[in-house]
């Protein structure tokens, strides 16, 4: 039962998604990349209309399911999903087809170690959560102890922000409870399949994105490599097996610049349709702001980055009508994370020491320090590989070197110094407001940083020059498409 | 085309391998008995004492674990976990208030110096006190 009020939930996010870029029923990349982006888009759209039903008529609504159980519960979501996803299905309208980039032909290995990397990551998590099905530490202090609030406590759900309890982080977002409890109120009967499956989905979700996104982008190869990094990251499967907040926060961070990418490839003078792909960015980027405090830092960070970027290589003229789409589709879930902080949330304990802490924290060069050893190490530890990921990168880019295309200029400007700065923001806050910076470091950092990991694969790999990895084929191609008198790739060497 | 092979295959080796070797770590977790805390094994202990409380109330929490035991806060949370809706607080001074314990026998004075008087014996450890007024 409660995996059917995920795929309810996640049917609702793919007839949203395709009523915005409509295209016809049929196995394709552009519908592969509508259903990852619908596992993000029917958790948000769910979670936050749970919390919001919640708050304007909790108890009543908390009555009809509990006296009636999911007799009438399960029915009348299933048939919303219907009617969101027949909406989606029989939507007609102009727009973009994502399709796949051209590019070098890939080899059978490619292929065979993406499906292998696959094999491996599902194998490890499932061998996580039937060791661990509640998850880690975190999972259940935090997301699920929030969750059970919400489904058993019936009229008294706000004592899951009771200042009793803020050493489990009222201040959170509901994304992740919302959503648990939500399938569990469907269901009508608490389980830890909950979130197992959401954790499951948001994982593999991911992954199709980011292959879907660089197949559309950069073409096969560079989506199957992706697609193999990421899967082969072990830390990023045993964060997602833990159930942890940082998985569906990672997924909305790329889901945002994923979407940004595809608007500089869209000229919106040209195709002004496709301003769409902007307000979903900004869809996604209120998901990330209601998933994780973290998720609001990632917000600033983004339209911080995208203003500048569209500034510095878009056309100026362009950044007006971006920034209305942008806000446009954050408002929604911006309003209620607004509403959850001003009427539900504990306080915050990282935010209440006083300013003359905060000066003394600033003004103790130990703590620099010890963020910047903290940030090397983990530099060179996260993800759990063997030898560190960011040598192999390294070596990657002295073999291939990166070769920026003029069109990709603005996209690449926003997702580098969005994460960039998303990062900085985190170790600022560290800096001046955690009292024991070892413990927060030792806790803390990796998942940082392994949230922005799939968003950073994306960046790097489509920064990265033309692959040759088939010598006829690919020579073949592009001699071919010399003859057809197809553009070249406008391209600039930033050796 | 050498050196592109070449940058391709090292980056699929290393995290194909690495997952590889992770995935042994997990399995190998997975397939011997654990000593740790087991989120399950906490719910079973406090499965009895769970069908009594009632959402909105709150309990105190004392627990045997010396104050520098790594599980003492753990088994605080998980407490926390199992009772929720109810609110658990980590002081002994509620009127009700849950004691934990991991010894054979509840040793009396960790009640007594609580001022705590036994009301219902649960088994498994768990006991349920209420707080003795002067």
């Amino acid at each position: 039962m409660t995996l059917l009020c995920l795929a309810a939930i996640w049917l609702v996010g793919f007839g949203l998604v395709r009523w915005m870029f409509p295209r016809p029923v049929r196995w394709s990349l552009h519908n592969v990349w509508l259903f990852s982006l619908g596992i993000g888009a029917g958790a948000g759209v769910a979670s936050c209309l749970y919390f919001l039903v919640l708050l304007l008529a909790g108890p009543r609504v908390t009555v009809l399911v509990a006296s009636s159980g999911a007799a009438i519960a399960m029915p009348l979501a299933i048939g919303a999903a219907l009617v969101i996803l027949a909406a989606g299905l029989l939507t007609r309208r102009k727009g973009t087809e994502l399709q796949w980039s051209d590019g070098p032909a890939v080899p059978w290995y490619l292929t065979a170690f993406l499906l292998l990397a696959a094999l491996l990551a599902v194998t490890m998590f499932l061998g996580a959560v039937i060791y661990n099905p509640h998850g880690d530490e975190a999972a259940w202090s935090v997301w699920n102890l929030r969750a059970r609030f919400l489904f058993r406590a019936a009229g008294f759900w706000r004592d899951a922000f009771s200042s009793d309890l803020t050493w489990s982080h009222t201040d959170y977002p509901l994304l992740l409870p919302g959503l648990v409890a939500l399938c569990w109120k469907l269901a009508g009967q608490e389980s830890t399949d909950a979130p197992i499956a959401i954790a499951f989905l948001f994982a593999a979700g991911t992954a199709c994105l980011l292959v879907t996104t660089l197949g559309a982008l950069r073409g096969k190869a560079y989506a199957w490599l992706a697609g193999t990094v990421l899967l082969g990251t072990p830390g990023y499967i045993a964060l997602s097996a833990a159930l942890y907040g940082d998985v569906p926060l990672s997924f909305y961070i790329l889901a945002t610049l994923a979407l940004l990418c595809l608007q500089d490839r869209r000229p919106q003078d040209l195709h002004p349709q496709d301003l769409r792909f902007t307000a979903l960015a900004g869809l996604m980027a209120g998901f990330a702001a209601w998933t994780r405090n973290d998720g609001m830092m990632f917000l600033v960070a983004m339209i911080v980055a995208r203003v500048f970027a569209v500034f510095r290589f878009g056309q100026r003229a362009r950044l007006g009508p971006q920034l209305l789409r942008l806000l446009a589709g954050l408002a929604a879930p911006l309003a209620v994370v607004i509403a959850f902080r001003l009427r539900v949330a504990g306080p915050s304990g990282l935010l209440s020491p006083p300013a003359s802490a905060i000066v003394k924290h600033l003004a103790d060069p130990a703590r620099w320090i010890v963020i910047a050893q903290g940030l090397v190490v983990v530099l060179f530890t996260f993800g759990r590989f063997l030898i560190p990921m960011i040598l192999v990168l390294a070596l990657f880019w002295y073999l291939v070197r990166f070769q920026v295309d003029a069109r990709d200029r603005a996209a690449l400007a926003t997702a580098g110094i969005a994460l960039a700065l998303t990062l900085a923001i985190q170790l600022s806050v560290d800096l001046f407001y955690v009292d024991n910076l070892p413990v927060e470091i030792g806790t803390s950092f990796e998942r940082v940083l392994l949230q922005l990991w799939p968003a950073a694969l994306l960046t790097f790999f489509l920064a990265s020059g033309p692959l040759q990895l088939v010598a006829s084929n690919s020579q073949g191609k592009l001699s071919k498409e010399k003859k057809a008198g197809r553009p070249q790739r406008r391209a600039v060497e930033t050796r | 085309m050498a050196r592109h092979q070449f940058a391709v295959l090292s980056l699929i080796a290393i995290a194909l391998a690495s997952t590889f070797w992770f995935l042994l770590d997990v399995l190998g977790t997975a397939t011997h008995k654990s000593q740790g805390l087991s989120v399950a094994g906490f719910e079973d202990r406090f499965n009895d004492l769970r069908k009594t409380v009632l959402p909105h109330a709150v309990y105190g929490y004392l627990s045997d674990n010396p104050p520098t035991d790594p599980s003492a806060m753990p088994e605080f949370h998980l407490t926390q976990y199992t009772l929720a809706p109810a609110i658990i607080k980590l002081s002994p001074t509620e009127d009700l208030v849950i004691v934990n314990y991991h010894s054979k026998q509840l040793d009396p004075k960790l009640l007594q110096s609580n001022r705590l008087a036994a009301i219902r014996d649960f088994g498994n450890g768990v006991v349920l006190c209420r707080r003795i007024s002067r």
